[in-house]
């Protein structure tokens, strides 16, 4: 099998995961949700009333008609209009990713900035102390759940020592003209530390221990001994030739954190009342805000299934020992 | 007396032991209480849980099972799918008159999503409801709404559990003259026309966890939106912090008869454009909200036939039947539309958010509406109420949970909360020199209703004991911290001039409930079960 | 010892486990944390939700810093006080009568142990009790008396008036005047005759009397013609208790922070705007308008001589049910059963305990049964459903594995967490949902792992032996293969019991975890609904670091089973 041929399937296997996925989908939230007009009663709506809102949500036709309406909208990047915000699906869903990516790629990429010299340090110091406490938390701060060790830093650095802000991306009031003008500032950066600390500290362990693991699995390969019986001093084997070869699984292990990171961390979201996507979906799906759920959960899968497809693709490139098949 | 009762009780047990099930008595067969989940409130969601420890006790086999509340209010009011629920109604202002309350026991209203899914049909009730609807004579109608009161308390269709007081909070340092109004805590409409600034700055931040729907008036469902639109609109009428309507852009409102209403409009009021407002965008008004094919105040309208201009500023509304609160409440609630900018609007539910028009004629002009985010209003210095607001305008912080308000208050970036705090919220604003804490009684209610067509909930004699088997007291002690009342009737005490005083109260009496369910025939079998 | 080689083999995984430090570190706080699981209602000190009361005869003594909490004087609660002549009563629950003795209070036998509920001491000593069951008693002279009382009312207030005469009034509406000459009870007709509950009654300055009850029922008594007559004080509220100054300024209070004060006799009843909207038990007021309120909640209001009323500060959750003022002195007396919230750990709350009172270490003991139930039948099903998947798929290859594979395929595509947290939302929390939730994704990572693994053994000699000499599909799976995945499987199955406990936890902090169960994500949860974990630390603190530990031994165990899945690493080691 060629190479192309390879890629073509494998891209047509992941969009018929997503079709599969979004079908699902549909069919588990218009039959397991309650209907979204019960929540107008308490407003005072009767029945006739609540009829005239589900013919304007589109939810009064056969289930079949909207399914069908929702895939051709879909394919077409339409995903409605929110019941709840009465405003276009699309926008809601990609201000609230642009919120999530930001914290969670900023705690990604910390993770791994230091996560990865430091497992190739321990695999180096391998069997000392250092090494077993350097294992030691990198586990610890992966038992720990996020949103305990969330409340623990809000806790401390936001009522205690009231030296951050602990909910929020922005103090309010204020003023921005688009998301990039949110950002870029200092109040927003403010508001990103203990959050964007909290996740990096999780993901921390993982890129650690990979690359220690690989590093010592690395330290047996040929090269390497021929590295050594050239007389190369150890800390050059261990950056220039040991390192290298062993990134491999932590950038796949790395596409793969960042594909699931638009699926976000909900409890971060929710402890650090961060407006992204993970908190906006577990809302939708309260509220049977049907459009918005479906849309929210359509692009988190989509972002797993395309950082997916992104891993083989690097595998294929990277490394020849792996065959198309 | 407790040890004595319980003593026989046993002995009967006994003896049924030994002869075995009472003949031809069957088991109730096992009730589910329906109650919210207890992240969505964890008051009701304790409470089921002491009701049903409590009717376990007298051998009722009890399931609780905690709803997301959107699945709690299908299964409730659309499928009318349940054996109890507990469930709240919110005290909104306009439901101080007993109109509302008093319908949710009509037994009109006890088709599926109608707002009495319990299903308790009285004709007497009914009757009695009519006639205070038509009743314009005030202590007339006042003898009536007691006797309703009355009526339907000995048969208990639905047990009000407790009304909980909203525990609000102001920074004093910054506003002062800040007056809670019951039922809608400090964020009502007279707040901001009233506060008085200490500071510079003199545009009041308010701060809360909701935020509107839309601020579409044709379209928003959602009483956050209402709670903002009514500053920047004019309503004919508006209801006084004591709750008694002042005519407001209206002059004077005068019933000719029992299905005539005269009103005059006030002079030289413009809207926000500076279009002067005329009886035609009154009647423009009503007529829009009446072919509108759903609208928040369909209810208000339902008395309303047509409107009438009589002249530049006079309307004539012309009613159906006679109605006592139309002219108080229904005149209250509807906003002046300005006719040049609505007429040309084919169908106002499919304006997208930057469509919706936000000219209105009130005491405030809208700012901006950024979601998630922030409101804000300026004063409208135009208005005929200028010279009485003493801000500038209004920026509402839109919090993403109750604990960023908190925060905020903490902070000083608001100055009042517009929904109330949390239990572990209250002492330590008690305790911040900067903040006074006002505990606002409620006249919305929780309740718990019997699904009447249930074999355990049928039998009048059984509710009866089952409610004198529910410790409200313990509830409001125990989970609201003192912070509300043991409930009485639908109509709760604090809109006192229309509750009765002298219902019937069930305070709690297992001892009363075991002998109530003895004297109409129940008994227990020798697992202790209730049957009959 | 001599073992099968079968045997040695097996317990190959748990002798190299033995040689690592984590790993033996890590099953050493599994098994405590199994063992807490299994034995968790022996060492609960308390029922995991029982809101836990305690009663108390507190007293609260007024200072220039708020109304501190004095030395009990006891397990049960105080009801009533009374002060005159120089001689100070308190009476309570159980007959317990207190009399004031230099700065101490000493305990009086008065011989009954009914539930006393108010006292009345006149300036030359003699006394007048009532409680609960037509109790009255009686001291003159130094000696108690039981008077015999014409029915077993539920007694609530009384008060003496001119003369020998004293009026009690009861929660039946029961009015009984009291000649203490003759030791005589003498039952008044109620001009109301409904049942109403009467709660307290004061000698009006003219020497009438006046009593107040429930729904805002006030009576005058006048001892002179006999007459009774309703009196409207302007309030439907239920009043709880009345104190009439020698002057005859006038202060009711009552349910609701109900305040209805006169100035004098004769003055028009005024309803006072109250700090608080909770319960009023107790007020007294001067000659000058200086008055004091308490009720439940511990909370105390005094009203200075403007009219203005705050809330003092008290340090107290105790409900208080009376007063005892004297000159500049002011105690106030309580509790009935109160609940002991967010109380710091102490000796009867090793943990503290939450806003609802309950226990937090004996909840955090119970958690762990959800966290090791869920976890380990979560990663039981996990890894079932994995193998089986895996084997199949690895070992029949063709059809039956595209169809598997793609499967799994597709459930590569969905978010772990958001989808837990939908699938629970859809169904409703239960045990079974959690446990479903939990697992119902994971077992891709497991299936694609043994898969892998199925692929190149299937093509061992030793497989395709067993096949030439006939043996079936399902043995060579299950007896060929099977063993060989073992260590793989147990890795797995390790690694998964650590992520099914966070992930329950995750939903139980979510609110989604089963209803009414005890578990350490439920106790996050909790704390942080109620807004109070603030300053609770540790209501926060335990939990997580219990989720923490037993999460960290299983991946310890998990590190070194790893080992023994992986024999490039062993080598190595």
């Amino acid at each position: 099998m060629s190479r192309r041929t390879y890629l073509l399937k494998r891209v047509l296997q992941a969009m018929f995961s997503l079709f599969i996925i979004a079908t699902i989908l549909f069919f588990l939230f218009r039959l397991g949700l309650p209907d979204p007009t019960a929540a107008l009663i308490t407003e005072g709506l009767n029945a006739e009333q609540r009829e005239a809102v589900r013919v304007q949500f589109g939810i009064d036709k056969p289930l079949w008609h909207q399914y069908a309406l929702f895939l051709w909208n879909a394919v077409q990047g339409d995903f409605g209009v929110s019941f709840a915000y009465r405003a276009p699906v699309a926008e809601i869903v990609w201000e609230r990713l642009g919120n999530t990516m930001v914290l969670m790629l900023t705690a990604i990429v910390v993770a791994y900035a230091i996560g990865v010299p430091l497992g190739a340090w321990l695999s180096w110091r391998r069997g000392s102390r250092i090494d077993t406490v350097g294992i030691f938390f990198g586990l610890m701060f992966r038992s720990a759940p996020m949103f305990w060790t969330g409340m623990i830093a809000i806790l401390v650095f936001g009522v205690w020592l009231t030296l951050m802000p602990t909910s929020g991306m922005r103090t309010l009031p204020y003023e921005a003209d688009g998301f990039f003008d949110k950002i870029f500032t200092l109040d927003f950066l403010w508001h990103l530390i203990l959050p964007a600390t909290v996740v990096a500290l999780y993901y921390l362990g993982s890129p650690l221990l990979i690359m220690r693991n690989t590093m010592l699995e690395v330290y047996g390969e040929d090269f390497i001994e021929m590295a050594r019986a050239k007389g190369l001093p150890e800390r050059r084997i261990l950056y220039n030739h040991a390192a290298r070869n062993a990134l491999l699984p932590v950038v796949t292990q790395l596409a793969v954190t960042i594909g699931l990171a638009a699926g976000g961390q909900v409890v971060v979201e929710v402890v650090f009342s961060w407006p992204g996507l993970g908190r906006e979906i577990l809302n939708a799906v309260r509220t049977s805000d049907f459009p918005l759920a479906q849309a929210s959960f359509l692009v988190m899968a989509a972002f797993v299934i395309t950082l997916n497809l992104l891993v083989d693709v690097l595998y294929t490139t990277l490394d020849p020992r792996v065959s198309f098949k | 007396m407790t040890m004595k009762s319980s003593l026989s009780l046993m002995a009967m047990g006994a003896a049924l032991a030994l002869t075995g099930p009472a003949w031809g008595q069957e088991r109730i067969p096992p009730v589910e209480i329906l109650t919210t989940t207890e992240s969505y409130d964890p008051i009701r969601y304790e409470g089921a849980f002491i009701i049903a420890e409590a009717w376990r006790e007298l051998g009722l086999e009890v399931t609780v099972s905690p709803t997301e509340f959107s699945t709690l209010l299908d299964r409730f009011y659309t499928q009318q799918n349940f054996d109890t629920v507990i469930m709240g109604w919110s005290g909104r202002v306009d439901r101080l008159d007993p109109q509302f309350f008093l319908g949710t026991l009509d037994s009109r209203q006890t088709e599926p999503g109608a707002n009495n899914p319990g299903g308790y049909v009285n004709p007497d009730y009914d009757a009695l409801f009519d006639a205070q609807s038509r009743e314009f004579d005030i202590e007339a109608r006042q003898a009536i709404v007691h006797e309703m009161q009355d009526l339907y308390m000995g048969d208990v269709p639905v047990v009000v559990l407790f009304q909980r007081d909203e525990v609000v909070a102001y920074n004093h340092n910054t506003f002062g003259n800040m007056n809670a109004m019951a039922g809608e805590g400090l964020y009502s409409e007279w707040v901001p026309m009233e506060a008085q600034p200490l500071t510079d700055r003199k545009v009041l931040r308010i701060g809360g966890p909701q935020e509107p729907d839309n601020v579409n008036p044709l379209a928003s469902t959602s009483v956050w939106g209402w709670k903002w639109m009514r500053l920047y609109y004019d309503r004919l009428v508006r209801l006084s912090p004591e709750v008694e309507p002042l005519p407001w852009a209206a002059a004077s409102v005068e019933a000719t008869d029992e299905v005539t209403i005269d009103v005059t409009l006030r002079e030289g009021m413009t809207f926000h454009d500076g279009v002067p407002v005329t009886a035609e965008d009154v009647a423009f008004t009503f007529g829009y909200y009446m072919d509108a094919e759903y609208s928040y105040f369909n209810a208000y309208l339902a008395p309303l036939d047509n409107v009438e201009v009589t002249g530049d500023l006079t309307v004539r509304f012309n009613l159906k039947e006679p109605s006592a609160p139309f002219a108080t409440i229904s005149l209250s609630q509807i906003p002046i539309l300005p006719k040049h900018i609505w007429e040309g609007i084919e169908d106002p539910s499919e304006l997208t958010p930057e469509q919706i028009p936000t000219v209105g004629s009130g005491p405030f002009t809208f700012g901006q509406f950024s979601r998630g985010e922030i409101m804000t209003l300026e004063t409208n210095r135009d208005h005929f109420h200028a010279d009485e607001i003493a801000i500038d305008g209004v920026e509402f912080m839109i919090y993403a949970d109750s604990e960023g308000v908190f925060t905020g208050m903490q902070t000083g970036q608001i100055d009042m909360t517009a929904w109330r705090m949390e239990s572990g919220q209250i002492p330590l604003a008690e305790a911040n020199e900067n903040l006074t804490v006002i505990s606002v009684p409620d006249f919305g209610y929780y309740h718990m209703t019997f699904n009447l067509r249930h074999p355990a909930f049928e039998d009048r004699e059984a509710r009866r004991a089952l409610t004198w088997a529910m410790d409200r007291e313990r509830m409001v002690n125990v989970l609201l911290d003192g912070r509300g009342e043991v409930g009485t009737t639908v109509i709760a005490p604090v809109n006192a001039f229309w509750h009765n005083p002298f219902i019937e109260r069930f305070e709690f009496d297992m001892d009363a409930a075991r002998a109530g369910l003895e004297d109409a025939g129940y008994s227990w079998d020798a697992e202790g079960r209730l049957q009959r | 010892m001599i073992l099968s080689p079968s045997l040695r083999e097996a317990f190959k995984p748990l002798r190299l486990m033995l040689q690592d430090r984590l790993a033996v570190i890590g099953l050493m706080v599994l098994l405590f944390i199994i063992a807490m699981a299994l034995f968790a209602p022996v060492i609960a000190t308390h029922p995991p939700r029982q809101i836990n009361e305690v009663e108390d005869g507190s007293v609260l003594a007024r200072g220039p810093a708020g109304w501190m909490l004095q030395p009990s004087l006891g397990p049960v609660a105080l009801n009533g006080a009374a002060v005159a002549g120089g001689q100070a009563l308190i009476v309570g629950r159980d007959g317990t009568v207190y009399e004031r003795a230099g700065q101490d209070w000493a305990p009086v036998d008065a011989g009954t142990g009914a539930d006393l509920n108010a006292v009345a001491l006149r300036d030359d000593g003699t006394v007048v009790v009532v409680g609960a069951g037509g109790t009255v008693l009686l001291r003159s002279g130094g000696t108690w008396s039981e008077v015999p009382a014409p029915a077993p009312a539920d007694l609530r207030g009384v008060d003496w008036l001119d003369g020998a005469a004293a009026i009690m009034v009861g929660a039946g509406e029961e009015i009984w005047q009291l000649d203490a000459d003759t030791g005589e009870i003498t039952e008044l007709e109620s001009p109301v005759g409904r049942g109403f509950s009467l709660r307290g009654v004061a000698r009006d300055a003219d020497g009438t009397a006046l009593m107040v009850g429930e729904r805002g029922l006030a009576i005058r008594y006048d001892p002179a013609s006999g007459d009774l007559e309703l009196e409207r004080l302007g309030s439907s509220r239920d009043f709880n208790h009345i104190h009439i100054s020698p002057a005859g300024a006038a202060l009711v209070t009552g349910e609701r922070g109900t305040l209805v004060r006169r100035d004098a006799p004769g003055a028009r009843w005024e309803t006072e705007p109250a700090p608080d909207t909770r319960a009023l038990r107790a007020g007294w007021i001067g000659d000058d308008g200086h008055a004091f309120a308490v009720g439940r909640n511990g909370i105390v209001m005094e009203r200075d001589t403007e009219g203005t009323w705050r809330l003092a500060t008290t340090e107290s959750e105790r409900h208080l049910r009376a007063l005892l003022v004297e000159g500049d002195s002011a105690l106030a007396l309580g509790s009935d059963r109160f609940v002991v919230r967010l109380a710091a750990p102490s000796r009867d709350y090793w943990f503290g305990t939450d806003h609802l009172g309950r226990d937090l270490y004996s909840q955090n003991v119970h958690g762990s049964r959800i966290a090791l139930l869920v976890g380990f039948l979560g990663a039981a099903l996990v890894v079932l459903i994995g193998t089986n998947v895996g084997l199949v798929a690895g070992y029949y290859r063709g059809r039956t594995e595209t169809i598997l594979m793609r499967t799994v395929d597709v459930m590569y595509g969905i978010p772990f967490e958001p989808f837990a947290l939908i699938l629970v939302l859809l169904f409703q929390p239960s045990l079974l949902i959690v446990i479903l939730a939990v697992s119902l994704l994971t077992w891709r990572t497991v299936a694609r792992l043994i898969r892998s693994q199925v692929l190149s053994l299937r093509e061992r000699p030793f497989v395709k032996a067993a096949r030439v000499a006939g043996a079936s599909d399902l043995r060579i799976m299950y007896l060929h293969i099977f063993p060989n995945v073992m260590p793989l499987v147990f890795l797995e199955l390790a690694i998964i019991v650590g992520v099914s406990i966070i992930a329950e936890a995750t939903l139980s902090f979510l609110g989604l975890g089963p209803p009414h169960s005890v578990s350490w994500g439920g106790i996050l949860h909790d704390a942080r609904l109620s807004g109070a974990w603030r300053t609770a630390w540790w209501w926060n603190l335990p939990p997580g670091i219990l989720i923490m530990t037993t999460v960290l031994s299983v991946f310890f165990i998990s590190r070194s089973l790893e080992v023994v899945a992986n024999p490039r690493l062993r080598a190595r080691q």
